[in-house]
């Protein structure tokens, strides 16, 4: 057990015992619904229901019930999907890569982080199947071998690529969250008085002893997926951006697409982690892990993504205007001053302006603020994604063929459905699954919890009899 | 009756054998061997069935049962009992026939399947039309088919049959002292004959044009010829000026200098059929010369679009400015307009080209005729490029007869009105519609309910032209013949049949006009036989019989009377324009889908008919002048002649300022749609004492309120090229005859980074930096291909047509056209020039865009979008580039877009699982979605036709229709390259260049179409592709198409 330098701020607050930690964790999950919950879960549950309601008359009617046409085959349904996936990439960056940069602050977010991740690729994996025409057909983007003749996949299609990446994400994320449950189920089933909950619970812990070798397996298990998870990090959203960056669609056809997607994504992910922690912290009084501290950070690493993408933003202008390419340059003049100005105003302020506050300490310290930010943030990363889809196809090559996209109730009734069903998810997660790691978090509370950093040496010391002999 | 014989099961029954009565009374005639098998246990054991197989076979039975219940419905294919000898299931027969609506005439060639007809062509073998045909021609296979035609005679409104017709109306017309036969333009001279032997039994002897010998012949009554569009100016002032109310020839192919008032010559002008061919044919810039067009016209029309110099004029001043052309020609008397300038740099280019020019006028005022007859005489084009010996019998309605028979009806003279060919009541009016209640018997031949034909007593309804035996003398000395290519669907017949019948005349119409044309059109051709010569001419459908012509008589048009005519023209406020558009003409096409669903060639709107207004005056106005999906239109209330309609206003580039203009023919009730498309513009037109005039002044025209958004269904919202000049390429004559491709049509290349001797970077072609590999079959075998020449093509859309019947292309609606998802598989795009952005020399478009950028910056490019006030025009045809490296392809995730080793881009529906992703990532935007399930999806029962069991017979069996979900595009009609291929093995040849022909260029009046291999050098696509004007669009994105397009020449002074 090492003991934190001072300087740095504790990550746990007030003094809670490792037994106040499970119950405070654990308290939604061996309570009653809060009314809250319950109000929550009924807007949830309608707005789920309605997105369901119009995906089944989209696959019904037909795609034709979008406002979709000859020109823009894409609007709402890839801007979301992009938007989703990009949101999924902030559990998996604060898992994995904090993971093996040993950032301890990531034991308060991470678990509610990948749930995010995982419901979040949940909805986008949704879009590429919805948008197709003939979604029953789905099946085809799999090399299955199959009895058509010698048809096979087209492995030169970008959408190809996203299938494997986005498949590859979820069941890598999904193993990982449920690895990092694992202990935390056991401790649930241990404590569990009635016996469907001690079932469940012992079913889900797949029999967790939480012996010494579980617990040096566990670690290393997780180091291991850490590992297999961060480059999936960076290839997930790569080649999310290789269905435009291989296209001849001005706009699209853009060769830093890659980093500049992997940036945004990070970006939106953290801000929707803000946007949720801030709820959830508050409303199940996690206070004292989830700390202005760790606000902090995730508002760092907004600033640093932040700029990446105004660089990214700026970079794609200033390359247009000096490729002298008549379409390119026209594509990002459009931008400017078509008819979609109003969406690249939105997502330059949003995107490009709007972090730049959080250098104020003052403001990236205030929770309300932070809160109204990544809300912010998270709009200005949706209009990227309709600016990049929309705004480029909607002028390219020929004038004749340009158009406008104007969506339907179905567009947005699928998207509203979408955030019901996220929500759905997320409020079952918060009910039933253990918030936060807080197994995890327990193995900082000696290093990082504010009332350890606050014992002189002696102090500590006298609570540890085995590190006195030590120091004999 | 219960049969009551009986029938013995054997000699047992009949003796009554004990044992027989016995065992017939138990339930099994034998005795069943249960017990000795279930007894034997032994025998049970060894039995092969084991209680597995029992399950095995217990489970198979109620699988295979299940399965057989599964099966989908058989639907019959019945042979043939036996099998005509000329139809072979899945072969095309084509058979030659004629087209003539009252308005266009046009020998065609019907395809027909399995004993269907599916499809129009030109007939080539025409010397008039050269297979020229316009959208209208080959979208009437679909009326054909139309399941709101008339099915069966009635009396009343009462369905009856036609016994009871010919009794009750023999009856009638026994009684009847003053009968009337109104029709349109009668071009047969047997349809000719037999109305007049109608009128009166008793005569026998006609003249090849059908009409009587002997000029004093009593009858019971007149026929009377109304057009549903009047050229009474032109007949009347042919009468005065040569002596003859005829129709002129002219001979566009020899014409260097054209100029036209008015007059829409390539579009809906007179035969325009007849001069579009050979108009084009002056249109190629390798030859020596090149014609020179002068447009003064006031709305945009397809002949303006196409004309070198276009000056917006009012209507008003048509006379005045002929007449003042007149005056700078030589002649007497002009006035001067505000156009001098331009009419003069006209008279100019006529002067150069006397005898080989034509002045033509759309004007229907016999003064202003009079006096463009007095031009042509002046220029000395009579005999040359205008003749008035050999005429045209396409329109023959003269408004003063017209005007007299609706007097006698209001008098009370006419007993009864037989009305076939046009719809009197919708074009007349009330007028028409009140002397019509004077008459006791009114009949109509009507093929659909109409106007006319709701007012009428009887109706009697006719065949469908393609159920019909018809012959015609379309023009001095030619001869065709239609024949029936499938029996009448309903209960029809075709008028002349009925009034052979109710002249007591029993002959069948084919053995009428057979004999007919053996008496007076066999001796005039010159051949043998007459079996010959019949076959012939049925084969081929034309003949060419005399080239006798009338006999000339000298110009004898009183001159100074028509100038002083033409002055006395006056005019005051907004004038007002009656014009037809290619879809609808003069409302022919208003009931077929097809052609309310072809974008108009100019406005590219579907569905309606609207106010056509100059943008600039809109923009003073307030009105929305731009298109889109969400852009609610302003409504005018139309004022004119004392009738008002209410239409959608639209900006029109080029509408002459202080003009309006309207298309005629709209406001019927199309298809089953309850929905009416465009309102009726006939009761606006002027009526005057000499005639009909198309335009009207001190029109008045405000904007309503509606309580609804009006809303205009626009293919093409964006009007201008934004100067992009490797989409659009155009050059003038004198630039291209200078012969330096660099100047009009420069090829793309790049730095190579390599240095010449100078240290300069040597430029390379494109295809030098490409990343992908050649094409495989770049040499070997075929690799389809076009070439489209923007020379040729006049955007008179026949193409689009011809395409959505070859290949079965869903009618969605003015809705989903609106909201983008035409499913038309060729399109044609049609740019505005904008003022900072002239069409024309590709050098000059880039420096003035380049300025104007300079200037203005960005703000640049929007004022780019919009057109100029009197833009020049161009219209490309667009549709599957068929790329050799196409962006399409390697983004389905399916493979279900692949290249063909023939070079084509292929499209598997089956595969297809409808991403989008080939549509978004088409540089060219022609792929097209089915958003919904087009054929089934209630929604669009009412819209597409192919939902109606009728006229799903139109369908072409050899395309199949796409369901839900799935991507479509052109193809290239890759089923006639099958077909084509075929033939040729079948030959034991090679494939001939031109023996296969796809939907668009075979319709294609002008040939602007090229099909062909571009493996075979010697092909015409090989010397197109190659020729200085070629080029690709957007080549330089490095897609490698199979289409080539031919740089636009305007003969203009550089």
């Amino acid at each position: 057990m090492h003991k934190e330098a001072a300087i740095r701020e504790p990550l746990i607050l007030g003094s809670p015992t490792y037994s106040d930690i499970s119950n405070d964790v654990l308290h939604s999950i061996e309570n009653k619904p809060t009314q809250l919950w319950k109000i929550l879960m009924i807007i949830a549950t309608i707005a789920a229901l309605w997105g369901l309601g119009c995906i089944t008359y989209l696959l019904g009617v037909g795609i034709g019930t979008w406002g979709l046409n000859n020109t823009v085959g894409w609007a709402w349904d890839i801007t979301n999907f992009v938007w989703w996936v990009g949101i999924g990439h902030a559990g998996t960056l604060i898992s994995a890569v904090l993971l093996l940069f040993r950032q301890k602050w990531r034991m308060a977010i991470n678990r509610p982080a990948e749930a995010m991740t995982i419901f979040a690729v949940f909805m986008a994996g949704m879009f590429p199947m919805i948008h197709m025409g003939r979604v029953w057909m789905a099946y085809w983007v799999m090399p299955i071998p199959n009895q058509f003749g010698s048809l096979w996949v087209n492995f030169n299609s970008p959408l190809l690529w996203d299938v494997f990446a986005i498949s590859t994400y979820l069941s890598v994320s999904l193993v990982f969250w449920y690895i990092g449950l694992i202990p935390d189920f056991g401790t649930i089933r241990d404590r569990a008085t009635r016996p469907v909950q001690k079932l469940m619970y012992g079913l889900l812990s797949f029999g967790w002893t939480g012996n010494a070798k579980a617990w040096q397996r566990f670690e290393e298990v997780s180091l291991v997926l850490a590992g297999l998870a961060t480059p999936l990090v960076f290839s997930v959203h790569s080649i999310v951006s290789m269905d435009f960056a291989t296209s001849v669609i001005p706009g699209w056809h853009t060769t830093i697409f890659p980093p500049y997607f992997v940036a945004g994504a990070v970006f939106s992910g953290f801000a929707m982690v803000q946007t949720l922690m801030l709820i959830v912290r508050k409303a199940m009084r996690l206070e004292h892990y989830v700390t202005i501290k760790h606000i902090e950070y995730m508002n760092i690493v907004i600033i640093v993504t932040g700029s990446i993408v105004g660089v990214a933003y700026l970079t794609e202008l200033f390359i247009s205007y000096y490729s002298g390419v008549e379409y390119e340059s026209y594509a990002f003049i459009n931008r400017l001053s078509g008819p979609y100005w109003w969406s690249y105003a939105i997502m330059m302020t949003c995107n490009v302006v709007s972090p730049h506050l959080f250098w104020s300490k003052k403001l990236r310290t205030n929770l309300s603020f932070t809160f109204v930010m990544s809300i912010v943030v998270n709009i200005g990363m949706w209009f990227e994604r309709f600016v990049i889809i929309v705004t480029s196809v909607h002028r390219d090559y020929l004038p004749s063929s340009w158009s406008m996209f104007y969506p339907t109730w179905v567009d947005i009734g699928v998207f509203i459905g979408t955030l019901g069903i996220f929500s759905v998810f997320y409020l079952l997660f918060l009910k039933y699954f253990p918030v936060l790691a807080f197994n995890e978090v327990k193995s900082i509370l000696k290093s990082s919890g504010e009332q350890y950093k606050n014992m002189t040496d002696e102090e500590f010391k006298a609570l540890h009899p085995v590190l006195k002999k030590d120091i004999k | 009756m219960a049969n009551t014989k009986k029938y013995w099961k054997g000699l047992e029954q009949l003796d009554k054998d004990s044992t027989f009565v016995e065992s017939s009374n138990s339930e099994f005639a034998e005795q069943l061997p249960v017990t000795e098998f279930l007894g034997n246990k032994e025998d049970l054991e060894d039995a092969s069935t084991t209680r597995r197989d029992f399950l095995k076979y217990l489970g198979f039975g109620v699988a295979a049962a299940s399965l057989a219940a599964c099966e989908t419905p058989v639907t019959k294919a019945i042979p043939y009992l036996n099998k005509p000898e000329e139809i072979t299931p899945g072969l095309a027969n084509y058979y030659a026939s004629t087209y003539f609506d009252g308005n266009d005439y046009a020998p065609i060639l019907v395809k027909t399947r399995e004993g269907r007809p599916i499809h129009i062509v030109g007939n080539k073998e025409s010397v008039l039309t050269k297979g020229s045909i316009n959208a209208r021609v080959n979208s009437s296979v679909l009326s054909l088919y139309d399941n709101n035609r008339l099915k069966a005679p009635s009396i009343s409104g009462e369905e009856t049959t036609w016994a009871t017709i010919d009794n009750r109306l023999g009856k009638e017309l026994a009684g009847a002292k003053s009968v009337r036969v109104l029709t349109g333009s009668v071009m047969s001279s047997s349809y000719n004959s037999a109305i007049h032997s109608f009128l009166n039994p008793s005569i026998e002897n006609f003249n090849a044009a059908g009409d009587p010998i002997g000029s004093e012949v009593t009858t019971i009554g007149k026929h009377i010829v109304a057009d549903a569009i009047s050229y009474s100016g032109i007949l009347e002032a042919n009468k005065e000026s040569f002596g003859k109310a005829v129709i002129p020839t002219y001979n566009f192919e020899k014409a260097k200098t054209i100029v036209s008032v008015g007059a829409d010559f390539m579009g809906n002008w007179l035969d325009a059929l007849q001069y579009v061919n050979d108009y084009t044919q002056t249109r190629k810039p390798g030859n020596d010369w090149m014609s020179k067009t002068f447009q003064f016209e006031a709305s945009m029309s397809l002949t303006g679009t196409n004309a070198d110099v276009r000056v917006p004029v009012k209507p008003s001043e048509y006379g005045a400015i002929i007449s003042s052309l007149y005056a700078h020609l030589g002649g007497s008397g002009g006035v001067k307009t505000a156009y001098d300038a331009k009419v003069k740099e006209a008279a100019e280019a006529l002067k150069a080209s006397k005898g080989e020019s034509i002045v033509v006028c759309g004007s229907n005022d016999k003064n202003v005729q009079v006096l463009v007859n007095a031009i042509n005489e002046l220029l000395g084009n009579y005999g040359k490029t205008v003749d008035v010996n050999i005429v045209s019998n396409s329109k023959q309605g003269l408004d003063s007869e017209v005007a007299a028979l609706i007097e006698d009806m209001n008098a009370g003279k006419v007993d009864a009105l037989l009305i076939q060919g046009i719809d009197p009541v919708f074009t007349m009016g009330t007028a028409f519609a009140t002397a019509m209640k004077k008459v006791k018997t009114t009949v109509s031949f009507a093929t659909k309910m109409d106007d006319t034909a709701a007012a009428c007593l009887y109706i009697c309804p006719s065949n469908h032209a393609l159920e019909s035996w018809s012959d015609a003398v379309p023009v001095t000395g030619h001869y065709s013949l239609g024949q029936p290519t499938i029996s009448p669907l309903f209960d029809t017949r075709q008028t002349e049949a009925s009034l052979l019948k109710w002249s007591g005349n029993e002959t069948s119409y084919h053995d009428y006009i057979k004999a007919y044309c053996e008496a007076h059109i066999f001796p005039q051709s010159g051949a043998v036989m007459f079996t010959d010569f019949w076959n012939k001419t049925l084969h081929d459908g034309v003949a060419v019989v005399s080239t006798k012509a009338t006999e000339s008589t000298p110009f004898a048009g009183n001159v100074s009377k028509a100038v002083a005519a033409v002055k006395a023209i006056k005019a005051n406020g907004i004038e007002l324009e009656l014009v037809q558009n290619m879809g609808i003409g003069a409302g022919v096409g208003a009931d077929n889908p097809w052609l309310q669903e072809m974008p108009d060639p100019i406005t590219k709107i579907t569905w309606d008919n609207y106010v056509t207004m100059s943008p600039s005056e809109m923009k003073d106005a307030g009105y929305e002048i731009h298109f889109g999906q969400e852009h609610e239109m302003n409504v005018l209330e139309v004022t004119a002649n004392g009738n008002t309609i209410q239409l959608p206003v639209v900006a029109q580039p080029g509408q002459a300022k202080g003009t309006i203009g309207i298309a005629l023919g709209y406001g019927k009730k199309v298809g089953n749609q309850e929905e009416l498309t465009g309102a009726n513009a006939y009761p606006l037109v002027t009526k005057t004492k000499t005639g009909l005039s198309y335009y009207a002044s001190g029109v008045t025209a405000e904007n309503v309120e509606l309580d609804e958004p009006y809303f205009i269904a626009c293919t093409q919202t964006q009007q201008t090229v934004m100067g992009r000049s490797s989409v659009i390429r155009e050059t003038t004559f004198d630039t291209y005859k200078k012969g330096d491709r660099a100047d009009f049509n420069p090829k793309f290349t790049l730095l190579s980074g390599e240095t010449d001797a100078h240290g300069h970077q040597k430029a390379k072609e494109l295809k030098e930096f490409d990343l992908w590999g050649d094409q495989p079959v770049k040499v070997i075998g075929h690799r389809w291909g076009m070439s489209i020449d923007m020379n040729s093509c006049t955007g008179c859309s026949a193409c689009v047509t011809s395409c959505v019947s070859e290949n079965n292309i869903a009618v969605i609606g003015k809705d989903q056209v609106r909201r983008g998802r035409i499913m038309h598989w060729m399109r044609i795009d049609r740019y505005y020039s904008s003022e900072h952005q002239p069409l024309g020399d590709v050098g000059a478009t880039h420096d003035k865009t380049k300025e104007a950028l300079d200037v203005n910056g960005i703000s640049a490019y929007t004022a780019m979008e919009d057109p100029a006030d009197n833009p020049s025009v161009v219209h490309q045809p667009m549709m599957c580039q068929h790329c050799n490296h196409a962006g399409c392809e390697t983004v389905c995730p399916v493979a279900a877009t692949t290249h063909s080793n023939e070079g084509l881009n292929m499209m598997t529906y089956n595969r297809c699982i409808g991403t989008r992703y080939c549509a978004n990532n088409c540089a060219y935007k022609v792929r097209r979605f089915n958003w919904f399930n087009y054929i089934a999806y209630s929604k669009f029962t009412d819209i597409n036709p192919s939902q109606d069991d009728m006229a799903r017979m139109v369908l072409n069996p050899d395309v199949v229709v796409r369901s839900r979900g799935v991507m479509e595009k052109c193809s290239l009609c890759v089923q006639r390259i099958q077909e084509g291929k075929l033939d040729a093995k079948k030959a034991g040849a090679k494939v001939q260049d031109g023996a296969i022909q796809t939907a668009c260029s075979s319709a294609c009046p002008t040939n602007a179409i090229t099909f062909g291999d571009h493996n075979d050098e010697d092909s015409q696509l090989a010397a197109e592709r190659e020729s200085d004007r070629s080029y690709r669009v957007i080549e330089e994105v490095g897609q490698d198409g199979n289409v080539y397009y031919q740089t636009k020449v305007r003969n203009l002074n550089a």
